[in-house]
């Protein structure tokens, strides 16, 4: 063999190397192209189109944003809608996430019943949001629902109301359901964070005579911080996403009086068309796409980088 | 003495609230599986007691008349074929990425994650123009792309922290003993991780078993309906039948509530797999 | 059944050379040892031969036969690692089978050859067990087993002790000499310990930052090193070594004033000497005898005595040497805060010049 004949010998592995790597590689890569990177990369592309349906028509370049953004007849939805999901967001937090840090710290006592109660909390995060969306408009209803029944048994007769009719009372009673199906998921969170502190700071706290809600405050709080940063981030992202629930109890329409109304349900109309919203509009629903990714992607970074600061390092 | 009378108050009020809380959940899911068993005037007149005789009345209307059957099928399908897929080309693409330095692996890494970070339903227009044009609008095959594609970064993010703690020397010693990359991927690594492999499967299978956003929009015809999508047209066929709606719901939660109360711990490590560092 | 030739190996990770120009040669039947201190190189060169790296420059043979553009499992290699990297997932046959399934062998004779492995490492009744169950012992012997069944020409040690316990080393240490014996094969077997080293090899390979400082047998490495690097790397407790000058220099030997102020006289060495020069004068501590020697002696204070019963180590210091390290047989009567004065030998100590190479 001549020494050339080594060296293509070798290239021959190396060449074999790349084609397994490409082999690896290309199917997964070619499925998320296909179907993620190219249609995000459409989306922006499109609002920058007048669109008749499914054809698109001329290039006019930023008047879909203009017009959702500063039209008078359309903006006043859009604001109301970006309200309601403000509401949702801060109110999860504190309802959700509130009494999901509050099980998490009990959680973490060892309690007897640890596991059950693990595994009960659990139940409705993978229940599907349909079901649990139905099974309480079902209970909610006004005439039959088990919810006015429990009150008229109750005798607070007056207190029933039909929860998801009145402007007032729909968007809480979603709150709560919403609540209900996903509580669990950040109480293990918040619970797995806990138990990866060392147990030696709490005991040694425990130790000095710190008080239980004093340890939770200033040794569990402050080490739990990554947890912490994932949920309020991920709560944020599910809130300005929100739209299964409030379309499975109330419609696409946000109703009573656009007070469920949400960026999500309106996203929805625009794009498809609705009763109020009249037919589809591509380029106008792909505006409202484009300025909601760019809301949730800048507020997700800057919470991430705000919530991180505060993390202490365990070392 | 003071002190202990006080902590003795403080466990029965964290076990009064563990316990109200563990009701809240069970009660309604227990209200439900109930009135799935009860006629109309049941729900109405007695809403609260056991059903007069637990029959299968409503899940044999259920299972004769609806489409539910078809449904759960459906979902059936959809689900497995997602997430069989789904961790053959995650496998696929972690291998790659954890076990082999090659120019440019930083960017392909990188590539995969920065899937994470894009909702998929902000681009629900474009997707649904593109799927039109490839002919898979109302059907189960472009609902199981969406689906793959969605959750390929979360599956490659898992198994690549995984793949990446196997020892290098394993795969060294494989190929001392002649295997060739494939059978070394395959016979050796591999049914190393695989309970990163359920993890990343329970992580995903659960929200797309689950979902209802993209079948709305791309399944039309009845017999193509998802579980969670068809749901809402049995609702409104079933509107005044309550005790057929409660049993419907039941039916509908019931495969994913079995799975998962026999496979609790790894359901929640799972479910929890992307928010636990 | 087998010799290997290295020809100018070089190997690079980036921009970082790793291995730089390596020659060597080790013959049929040879037990050979690479030894050094972390990180220069042993494994990487290890790797190279086995295939499990690609060399940047340079040639391998087997044989006669140039193999470096080959697969590893084409080489006739086998490899043991410090990890024993068995699967975890196979049974202990199973692991050591899995070389002859790969290459198709019939199962009748795969079992056979496990079975025949298995008897000479003692390990017939762990053949069902999965490597999970076995001791650290076990599991080395495994590995070990399957590198015998897949009978290559040449055995590749990757520091397959460093896992064992001091004991257990000491006795694999013996058992693989012995396997050597019985297998009559080729070697090669990297270590940083130097008492393996020592031991073992029949040729010692020395590396220090990717080079070559010394191939030799054991005992020419300990009386002639070539240099500084590898007179203090081997034996143990380590060379001691003393700064000094050259003082003067003239037919046949060279004067070197140390710096407390020593006169010593090398006749019949001077190499390139020239006065002026910083030169190191070594002497191992098994060397210095506790009185005024022939040759010239050093001064001290004890500082630590350890006292073995058969032997003693005497730490000295002294205002121009930090530590001086003698090894003693028998007991001393030495104490800490002693005076004591230590004699050498020109004929067991080494002058290195400046650039670190022995001055003959
Ligand atoms: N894959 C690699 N990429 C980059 N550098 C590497 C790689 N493998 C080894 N090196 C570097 O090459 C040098 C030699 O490494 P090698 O593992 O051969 O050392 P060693 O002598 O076996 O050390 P030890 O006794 O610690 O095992 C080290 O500096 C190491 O950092
Ligand atoms: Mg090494």
């Amino acid at each position: 063999m001549q020494t050339a004949d080594y060296a293509r010998a070798k290239r021959a592995r190396a060449r074999n190397l790349k084609l397994w790597l490409a082999f690896l590689l290309a199917p997964p890569a070619f499925i998320l192209i296909v179907f993620v990177f190219l249609p995000m990369a459409s989306a922006v592309l499109y609002s920058l189109y007048d669109w008749d349906g499914l054809v698109r028509k001329e290039f006019v370049g930023l008047d879909n944003f203009a017009d959702i953004l500063f039209n008078p007849n359309k903006n006043s939805i859009l604001f109301n809608a970006f309200w309601n999901n403000v509401k949702v967001f801060t109110s999860l937090m504190v309802i959700q996430n509130g009494l999901a840090l509050v099980l998490a710290l009990l959680l973490a006592r060892n309690p007897r019943g640890y596991r059950f109660y693990q595994v009960v909390f659990f139940v409705p995060v993978i229940l599907s949001t349909v079901i649990i969306g139905f099974q309480w408009k079902l209970f909610l209803n006004p005439v039959f629902g088990l919810v006015n029944k429990a009150l008229h048994y109750a005798g607070l007769s007056d207190w029933a109301l039909p929860w998801l009719g009145l402007p007032e009372t729909a968007l809480p009673a979603m709150l709560l359901v919403n609540s209900w199906h996903w509580f669990g998921f950040p109480t293990l969170v918040f619970l797995a964070a806990i138990h990866r502190i060392p147990k030696d700071f709490i005991e040694a706290a425990r130790l000095d005579g710190a008080s239980e809600w004093r340890i939770a405050r200033e040794i569990i709080w402050p080490l739990m911080a990554p947890a912490v940063t994932i949920i309020v981030v991920l709560t944020f992202i599910g809130s300005f996403n929100w739209f299964e629930i409030p379309y499975i109890m109330n419609g696409l329409e946000g109703s009573p009086q656009g007070s469920t109304d949400m960026l999500g349900l309106l996203f929805y109309r625009t794009a498809f068309g609705s009763v109020s919203a009249g037919g589809s509009d591509f380029g106008a629903g792909s505006a409202l796409a484009v300025l909601m990714f760019i809301f949730i992607f800048i507020f997700s970074v800057i919470a991430t980088k705000y919530l991180t600061s505060r993390e202490v390092e365990l070392s | 003495m003071e002190k202990k009378r006080n902590a003795g108050l403080e466990t029965w009020l964290m076990h009064i609230f563990l316990v109200g809380t563990a009701l809240a959940v069970l009660y309604p899911i227990f209200m439900m599986v109930m009135s799935g068993f009860k006629t109309n005037a049941e729900i109405f007149g007695a809403p609260f007691a056991l059903p007069k005789s637990f029959n299968f009345d409503n899940y044999i209307v259920i299972w004769n008349t609806t489409d539910v059957p078809r449904y759960l099928l459906n979902s059936t399908i959809v689900t497995l074929i997602s997430v069989f897929v789904l961790l053959i080309t995650g496998t696929m693409a972690a291998y790659a990425i954890s076990r082999y330095r090659f120019r440019g692996s930083i960017m392909v890494s990188l590539f995969f994650l920065a899937g994470l970070m894009l909702p998929l339903r902000l681009a629900i227009i474009p997707l649904f123009v593109q799927l039109k044009a490839m002919g898979l609008v109302d059907n189960l095959l472009g609902l199981i792309f969406i689906y793959t594609a969605m959750s390929l970064p979360s599956t490659v993010f898992i198994l690549t922290g995984f793949l990446r703690a196997l020892p290098g020397e394993l795969e060294d010693s494989a190929r001392m003993d002649g295997a060739s990359e494939l059978r070394i991927m395959v016979q050796i690594m591999v049914p190393l991780i695989t309970p990163a492999m359920v993890i990343a499967g329970i992580y995903n299978a659960v929200p797309i078993w689950n979902d209802f956003f993209f079948p709305l929009i791309f399944i039309q015809t009845p017999e193509n309906k998802t579980l969670a999508q068809g749901l809402t047209s049995f609702f409104g066929e079933y509107s005044v039948n309550f005790g057929v709606l409660y049993a419907g719901l039941t039916l509908a939660a019931l495969p994913l509530v079995v799975v998962f109360i026999v496979q609790s711990k790894r359901f929640i490590a799972g479910m929890t797999a992307g928010a636990i560092k | 059944m087998a010799n290997i030739e290295l020809r100018d190996v070089n190997k690079q990770f980036g921009d970082v050379k790793v291995i730089k120009d390596v020659n060597l040669a080790v013959e049929d039947n040879e037990f050979v040892v690479f030894v050094g201190p972390s990180g220069c190189g042993k494994s990487t060169l290890l790797r190279l031969i086995a295939g499990l790296e690609d060399l940047t420059t340079g040639e391998i043979h087997i044989d006669g036969e140039r193999i470096d553009h080959l697969a590893p499992a084409s080489r006739g290699l086998a490899m043991v690692f410090q990890s024993y990297a068995l699967y975890p997932h196979f049974t202990v046959a199973q692991n050591m089978g899995y070389a002859l399934r790969v290459a198709r062998e019939d199962k009748a004779s795969i079992d056979k050859k496990v079975y025949e492995a298995a008897e000479i490492l003692q390990l017939t009744e762990y053949l069902d067990r999965k490597p999970k169950a076995l001791s650290g012992g076990q599991r080395q012997r495994v590995a070990i087993g399957r590198a015998i069944v897949r009978n290559p020409k040449v055995f590749l040690f990757d520091e397959p002790l460093s896992n064992l316990d001091a004991k257990l080393r000491v006795a694999m240490r013996i058992e693989l000499t012995k396997l050597h014996r019985a297998l009559n094969a080729t070697m090669i077997y990297v270590t940083h310990d130097q008492i393996e080293a020592m031991t073992m090899a029949d040729k010692i390979v020395v590396l220090r930052d990717g080079i070559v400082e010394q191939i030799g047998a054991p005992l020419d490495l300990y009386n002639t090193p070539d240099n500084r690097f590898v007179a203090g790397f081997i034996g143990s407790p380590a060379m001691n070594f003393f700064k000094g000058k050259v003082s003067g220099v003239h037919e046949g030997g060279a004067e070197i004033t140390l710096s407390d102020g020593t006169l010593i006289n090398f006749p019949g060495k001077n190499g390139t000497l020239s006065v002026g020069d910083n030169v190191e004068f070594g002497v191992r501590p098994e060397h210095f005898s506790i009185e005024p020697g022939a040759d010239g002696s050093l001064r001290g204070e004890v500082y630590a005595v350890e006292r073995l019963g058969g032997e003693t180590y005497i730490y000295l210091s002294s205002d121009s040497q930090k530590e001086i390290v003698v090894h003693a047989t028998g007991d001393h009567r030495v104490a800490v805060g002693d005076r004591v004065e230590i004699g050498f030998t020109i004929a067991q100590s080494y002058l290195f010049g400046p650039d670190g190479q022995s001055v003959r």
